[in-house]
């Protein structure tokens, strides 16, 4: 019985779908453009944190420059110090020497290397501190501490870090808001859809009723169309994506190289799967409440 | 051949003290009782506006009672809940004087409707529509659209259809008031034979001729209260002033 069921409702479905095609299809078209919409926001977003994530595990390690004049002794006594830290993941100790090679190994220092003169570098301890959050802390306790080169005693530079963080929670609460607002359209949009194909069909929902469907009977159909109308447009969306991606990255690569965006193919299979099932899910949606007024027995 | 309904059992339909008043301030029936025994053919007469379409509503729960109780095969209607709805429905079939066919389907698929949305498998789909259109005689015209009948023949896929599902209870609400006196007798008909079938049916009517002539069970209903209730009644009580209730 559920399966005739099933049967009826996917052919009523399928039936009001195309006896209504320019309405079906204007629904497609702006249910396809609001997840492009959405598709591009998730695109932006997974750029963004591909960015930051890489921009975190550089910033969450502070380096603590030595004064020429501190004891070995001292320095070891530090490093034994930040490495009980529990804030600490591992801490490393870069001799004046160390520090030199390093130096002239960057490519880009070739020609000032040359006209360096005996080591005027620090040496210095790496700190990796586990939480991005501590490394304020950890640079407190770096330039209390005496051994430190007061002319420059770290590389963290606080406020640039706090405002990076702050930005990019201000970023993801901006998408979601703005994923929320299409979301909260295409669902009125479907709806509005329904609501057309109910009116043309009421007089049939009508006898439905009073030959003893169940409210689901009725529903089901216009449910299913829904979803259908979600799924086509979600499947749009995503094939014009797809092909665009690529392109897209490249293209911003070039313009602002600075920020090391990348093409990330293991997302598009996230990003199927996210559009498919919010196009599913908002076609639902709109047409169950769509159909409701109409269906209430 | 006709069943002798059975007075003295317990009813099958039962309105106990039904006041309905609708949002607007109408009141449409006025403490109604009323008893319908298995079997009975029951006439509701009265002018326009009296109540006889809100006892129709009532009785498929089109609306609930303001007041007071209405039991129908045991279930209170007031009472019950929504999602239990179409399974009552179920066991009532429906007759409009508007026919409620749908236009796009011929007259197979129109009556087919009332047992597809139930979900029944398709052989038994075909055996009970190919019977209920014999039993209408219209098995001729079943590739036929509604458009392409005529009136007798579209309010006989309507009875077709009610009668589909086998319901215990038939309630029609003037299933001839858009018929010419020929066919509309037709229609009487079929609703005799249904009715000798052991099915309970419950009419409204303003058709005085065939009410005369049938001799049922007769309840008036005037101004939402019963005037009258006779088993084997006239559509004026007082021939001498017809014109007086009469619409």
């Amino acid at each position: 019985m559920m399966l005739r069921n099933l049967k009826f409702a996917l052919n009523s479905a399928w039936q009001s779908f195309w006896r209504n095609l320019a309405v079906s299809l204007a629904a497609v078209l702006s249910i396809t453009l609001i997840l492009i919409l959405a598709g591009i926001n998730l695109l932006v977003g997974h750029a963004l944190s591909q960015v930051l994530d890489g921009f975190r595990a550089k910033v969450s390690e502070i380096s603590i420059n030595v004064s020429d004049d501190t004891p070995l002794q001292s320095v070891y006594d530090f490093e034994q110090v930040l490495t009980a830290d529990p804030r600490v993941a591992s801490v490393r100790f870069i001799t004046k020497d160390e520090a030199l090679a390093q130096f002239k190994a960057d490519p880009q220092n070739v020609v000032f290397a040359q006209q360096i003169e005996g080591n005027p570098l620090d040496a210095k301890l790496e700190v990796h501190v586990k939480n991005l959050s501590d490394v304020a802390g950890i640079d407190t306790v770096a330039r209390r501490w005496s051994g430190v080169d007061p002319t420059d005693p770290t590389n963290y530079q606080g406020d640039f870090v706090n405002r990076m963080l702050e930005l990019s929670s201000w970023l993801s609460l901006a998408g979601v808001a703005l994923l929320l607002i299409l979301m909260l359209v295409s669902v009125v949009i479907v709806m509005n859809t329904i609501r057309t194909a109910v009116y043309h069909r009421r007089k049939e929902i009508e006898v439905m009723k009073l030959v003893g469907a169940t409210e689901w009977f009725v529903r089901g159909p216009f449910v299913i169309e829904g979803i259908m109308t979600g799924l086509i447009a979600a499947s749009i969306a995503l094939a014009l994506l797809v092909v665009a991606y690529p392109p897209a990255v490249d293209r911003f690569k070039s313009d602002i190289g600075f920020i090391p965006l990348s093409y990330d193919p293991r997302f598009i299979t996230i990003l199927a799967q996210d559009l498919l099932l919010a196009g599913a899910l908002l076609g639902a949606l709109g047409s169950y409440i769509g159909v409701r007024r109409y269906v209430r027995i | 051949m006709v069943l002798t309904p059975d007075f003295e059992s317990r009813p099958v339909i039962s309105f106990q003290r039904v006041f309905k008043t609708y949002p607007t301030g109408t009141e449409a029936l006025r403490d109604i009782n009323l008893e319908v025994p298995e079997g009975d053919f029951l006439f509701l007469v009265g002018p326009s506006g009296a109540g006889k379409s809100t006892v129709v509503r009532l009785l498929i729960r089109e609306e609930k009672p303001t007041k007071g109780k209405i039991f129908v095969d045991g279930i209170e209607l007031g009472r019950m809940k929504r999602r239990k709805l179409p399974y009552y429905r179920r066991k009532v079939g429906l007759v409009f004087q508007d026919f409620k066919l749908l236009p796009n389907l011929t007259v197979y698929e129109n009556v087919a409707f009332a047992l597809r949305v139930l979900g029944e498998p398709d052989q038994h789909v075909r055996d009970r529509v190919a019977e209920a259109l014999d039993t209408v005689s219209l098995s001729a015209k079943e590739n036929t659209y509604p458009a392409n009948l005529s009136g007798g023949e579209q309010q006989r896929v309507a009875i077709a259809r009610a009668l589909v599902h086998a319901p215990r209870f038939i309630i029609a609400d003037e299933p001839t008031g858009n018929l010419d006196p020929a066919t509309a007798w037709e229609i009487m008909q079929l609703f005799l034979r249904i009715n000798a079938r052991g099915a309970t049916v419950v009419m409204a009517t303003h058709n005085r001729e065939i009410v005369d002539l049938l001799r049922r069970r007769v309840v008036a209903i005037d101004a939402g209260q019963i005037a009258r209730d006779d088993r084997s009644g006239r559509y004026h009580d007082d021939v001498a002033k017809p014109q007086v209730r009469a619409q």
